[in-house]
């Protein structure tokens, strides 16, 4: 009777690694406990690792001039049973590996060993093709590293491509279509009601989505970066095991970048097996346009998926746990999108929460519990058509097996990385929403590139001061750098520039007037923080991200002469505004010492 | 008194006075809390800057109000340190007697604390160098940012040429440049020292190291790795000189004055300092030229609680040995008290170790640069001396002079000690 055991380096003292200079067995070797298996070296002095117990050597787990430490496998033995093992004599073919050393119990969890063949070998592997995912992959490609991105769905491009960023502005764009069209009634130039056809809408959708998703398919293709379907876990340090309908490709890896993403945070008492309940990629498929539309959650992604529902003809209804919509901007800035939508959708519910969906034959009954029960707030229930749940997104890092390569994920599911995104474990690194807030695509793909540089040998690192947050609401709520509350929660002094897009020929000639451009400069008088609101604010606010991290003072950017007439003038004018040059509104003079 | 002053409660704002030539110091301790009665002179807080600890004292007596700095704060001179009002008889008693309720509150940051002790520093990484918080303000274009983590610059150390001073490419190549031709610690190519966890043997404590500990700990490690050393030892006979001291020390016991051996030594170090100039001098910048001083500064090490401090007693030739002794008392007192501001601390020609008073036969002290010598004095001690016919009891002082060897050759060195020597057996050569 015999048993399979891994041997493991024992306790070898204050040492990370130790290099293996003399392998003393062979395979086949009969051995006796306490003879030695091999020596190590480190810079105090070298040693001999002596057998735990008796056996015969089976195979032999490192190799000459590797580093080592404690834990890492030496030889799978076959015992000689003295002891009485409890094991039975059928598992002794398997790879078991009853812990013989002590190891001690360590923050980060302990790689697992990988025996077996590998299907696929690659110098990095990426897991996961969102915009983070590929476009690392495609730069490791680019500096000459053989790229294997795994990708659990059909299509790649990830959430952004696929369910994310691009459909929906395929779908807000035709809001901001339908919208303008009945706005110019008053005008004098009047449209018919128009007619949505869903599946030719949906269509178009689709196509802008394929689109993409096929020009990154020929973009991998050139660069040689192969895909796996399917879903990909860690099974060891350099391997992992992805698995489709049935089959299983093993990828081993010198490199690994996380590029794993995040998916939506489904409450438990939502019945999401319900159609009439949707998150945000149902929302985006448009089965029908619902006469009462509830959106839980007044952040971006809600708030975007409202426009384009109401837009195509539903009444809607936004439900806010916070005290305000899109949390994390400015207040001020938010103000000309709520007071907008609150004219035209039906109800917006702040500091009230959903405590209950019931499927009923007539709708979904949600149940709500707010500050103004029955008067001005929210009732205590009500019957609505679909509910749209977008309360915010959770990270994949505990999907992914990753506790069995050693990279640490902590509890909610974020994997921790350092400036260049590394993980851990040296040769893992971590991108996109599973490494952090903000949980946006081009923040990932900055990750991705910062990743994929440090693998190939270069010095990069996230240095990036500034990621900019831009809601496609209508109006549009673009924001950068600081906010003026953080300024005022850290105590930093700072200059503030507004310019009201009512003062904008460009602005009035939309039919708009709602908008405003406040830029915020630090006591250096350096552009610090940047906040817009207005239709095509997400494209003003790249200005102010460049300014920025140029290091772009008032001066700087009201010296910069901007085409007339434009929105791109107000990020002009609210310097101007800061320094009290502007003659494009008249701002009473700044009170010497009031910020 | 004017009206206004009486409806204020005369209350007088301390600023904090001339410190010398520093711009911020950082308040390390605060000893008063509003509602003390303090007396003229009592310390009222304790600032460090980079070359010492001292105590800023009350300049009148009176009831602190409110104390205007943390701790942490930089301050420098003109800084409001605190409300005073000040004690001047029977005005003063009725303004204190009403307001009592105001200053029973002590303001909750002005309870004197101890600085904690900075945790133990994380595992070195390859960005261990660069301080990530000031190299993320850094004034400098993401391509300068790339750049410079190339190179692994700390932004945050480079002053920007650029307009309004603005970090450009041309600044990080030179700040490389300048590093290296400093040579310095980082140009050594020396494996890291390892990291060991000492508690897995026994029970260990950490402490801090005081901010003095620190700096004297970088100044020693810049001067140890880049002056070139020769420690030349030697021995004076101060058999006389000590007989003469003694009798002085009793004449001059009644005034206070301590004749201590150390102000015969100072004495005899200026006379060598004016028979050998290149002793008195520093090597400037370039490297090119060094630079002859014609004034005669003598810094004395003096080992006090808060670590290692340097005071500079001036024109060491042109006072008596009675004013040196009574100068070194003073200077003592101040320093052990963390009174010495920094320009006590500065224009040194020489400095003067002295372990006499403790023990040791010889020791290699570290030249405590941009000098170029140190005299390092160990215990005296009788010793037989062969006169010529006969072994004599002779006092004999051991001395240890480190140098400069970049600026002084090996026989000036022991040019001087024997000079040396040769003044400090016969103190009459202090006169010539």
């Amino acid at each position: 009777m015999s048993t399979l055991i891994e041997i493991k380096i024992p306790d070898i003292g204050d040492f990370d690694s130790v290099e293996v200079i003399e392998i003393l067995v062979n395979v086949g070797d009969t051995i006796a406990e306490e003879d030695s298996l091999i020596s190590v070296e480190s810079d105090k002095a070298t040693m001999e690792i002596p057998a735990p117990r008796a056996g015969v050597v089976k195979e032999i787990l490192l190799s000459l001039g590797e580093q080592v430490s404690q834990g890492s496998p030496i030889l799978m033995l076959e015992a000689s049973d003295i002891a009485a093992d409890s094991a039975p004599a059928s598992q002794g073919s398997a790879p078991s590996a009853p812990e013989l050393s002590a190891a001690e119990p360590a923050p980060a969890p302990q790689a697992d060993r990988y025996n077996g063949n590998v299907d696929v070998s690659a110098e990095v592997v990426v897991l996961g093709s969102g915009p983070g995912g590929y476009t690392a992959a495609f730069r490791a490609a680019d500096l000459g590293k053989k790229v294997v991105l795994i990708e659990r769905y059909d299509s790649i491009g990830g959430v952004c491509l696929n369910v994310g960023c691009i459909p929906s502005k395929a779908l807000l764009h035709t809001a901001q279509v339908i919208n303008e069209a009945a706005e110019f009634g008053d005008i004098g130039v009047s449209f018919n009601t128009p007619e949505v056809d869903l599946d030719k809408l949906r269509g178009h959708k689709d196509a802008v989505v394929g689109k993409l998703t096929g020009g990154l398919r020929q973009l991998a293709k050139q660069r040689k970066v192969q895909i796996v379907n399917g879903y990909g876990r860690f099974t060891s340090a350099n391997t992992i095991e992805v698995a489709a309908d049935g089959n299983k490709t093993v990828v081993g890896f010198d490199n690994a970048i996380i590029a794993a993403g995040s998916r939506v945070t489904k409450l438990p008492f939502i019945p999401w097996d319900d159609p009439r309940v949707m998150d945000s990629t149902d929302a985006l498929e448009i089965q029908e346009i619902p006469k009462r539309l509830l959106v839980v959650g007044g952040g971006i992604i809600g708030l975007e998926m409202a426009t384009v529902y109401d837009a195509l003809g539903s009444k809607v209804t936004v439900v806010e746990l916070s005290p305000g919509l899109i949390p994390g901007a400015d207040r001020d800035v938010v103000r000309p999108l709520e007071r907008r939508i609150k004219k035209r959708y039906e109800n917006i519910y702040l500091n009230t929460k959903v405590t209950a969906i019931e499927p009923t034959e007539a709708g979904m009954l949600c149940s709500f519990e707010g500050p103004l029960n029955g008067k001005k707030g929210a009732p205590e229930n009500d019957t609505f058509d679909r509910v749209l749940v977008a309360i915010g997104r959770s990270p994949n890092g505990l999907l992914i097996d990753a506790d069995k390569a050693g990279v640490a994920v902590d509890e909610r599911g974020f994997i921790a990385v350092d400036k260049q995104q590394r993980t851990n474990v040296a040769h893992i690194f971590a991108i996109g929403d599973v490494v952090g807030q903000p949980m946006l695509a081009h923040k990932a793909t900055h990750e991705g590139k910062v990743a994929a540089q440090v693998i190939a040998g270069q010095k990069s690192y996230f240095d990036a001061r500034t990621i900019p947050s831009v809601a496609y609401t209508d109006p549009e709520v673009a924001w950068m750098g600081k906010t003026e509350d953080e300024c005022k929660s850290e105590g930093i002094a700072y200059t503030k520039g507004v310019f009201p897009w009512a003062a904008s020929g460009r602005s009035l000639s939309l039919g708009r007037d709602e908008g405003m451009t406040k830029l915020l400069f630090g006591a250096d008088h350096r552009l610090i923080g940047a906040a817009m609101t207005g239709p095509n604010a997400g494209e003003l606010v790249a200005e102010a991200v460049l300014a920025l991290e140029m290091g772009a003072d008032i001066e700087d950017i009201a010296l910069s002469i901007h085409p007339h007439p434009t929105l791109s003038e107000t990020f002009n004018f609210a310097a101007e505004v800061a320094e009290g040059t502007c003659t494009d509104i008249y701002v009473p003079k700044r009170v010497k010492g009031k910020k | 008194m004017t009206k206004e002053a009486d409806v204020k409660g005369n209350v007088k704002e301390i600023l904090i006075p001339d410190i010398g030539d520093f711009d911020a110091v950082e308040v390390i301790e605060i000893l008063v809390q509003a509602g003390d009665t303090i007396a003229v002179e009592d310390s009222l807080i304790s600032v460090e800057s980079d070359k010492a600890t001292m105590e800023i004292p009350a300049p009148e007596a009176g009831v602190v109000k409110e104390v205007k700095v943390a701790l942490g704060d930089n301050v420098s001179e003109g800084s409001v340190l605190l409300l005073l009002a000040p004690v001047t008889g029977a005005a003063a008693e009725v303004t204190d007697a009403e307001p009592t309720a105001l200053v029973a509150e002590p303001a909750p940051d002005t309870v004197p604390a101890k600085p904690t002790p900075t945790p133990a520093p994380v595992k070195t990484s390859p960005t261990a160098k660069i301080d990530e918080v000031s190299f993320s303000t850094a004034y400098a274009s993401p391509a300068v940012r790339k750049f410079a983590r190339e190179l692994g610059v700390d932004l945050g150390r480079v002053d920007g040429n650029g307009r309004k001073g603005r970090i450009t490419r041309e600044d990080v190549q030179a700040f490389v440049k300048c590093t290296l031709a400093q040579g310095g610690g980082g140009g050594l190519d020396v494996a890291p020292m390892p990291e060991i966890d000492f508690s897995q043997w026994g029970e260990v404590e950490t402490q801090a190291l005081t901010k003095i500990n620190k700096l004297t700990g970088q100044f020693l490690h810049r001067n140890w790795v880049t002056v070139p050393h020769v420690t030349q030892f030697d021995e004076a006979d101060i058999t006389d000189l000590e007989a003469f001291r003694k009798s002085m020390a009793a004449e001059y016991k009644d005034k206070g004055i301590k004749i201590t051996p150390l102000v015969f030594l100072m004495k005899a170090v200026v006379s060598a300092l004016k028979q050998y100039p290149r002793f008195n001098s520093s090597l400037d910048a370039s490297g090119e030229n060094f630079i002859l001083k014609q004034y005669f500064n003598v810094g004395i090490a003096i080992d006090t609680p808060g670590g290692l401090v340097v005071p500079v007693v001036r024109d060491v030739d042109r006072k008596s040995l009675v004013d040196l002794a009574q100068e070194l008392g003073e200077i003592s007192i101040k320093a052990r008290d963390r009174k010495l501001k920094p320009a006590d601390m500065q224009g040194g020609c020489i400095t003067i170790s002295s372990l006499g008073g403790i023990g040791g036969t010889q020791f290699t002290p570290i030249v405590n640069a941009p000098e170029v010598a140190i005299l390092g004095v160990s215990r005296h001690k009788m010793q037989p001396v062969w006169n010529g016919t006969e072994f004599e009891p002779r006092l004999v002082l051991p001395l240890s002079l480190s140098y400069d060897h970049r600026v002084i050759d090996g026989a000036d060195g022991a040019r001087f000690t024997s000079f040396l020597s040769r003044v400090l057996s016969d103190t009459r050569r202090l006169l010539l």
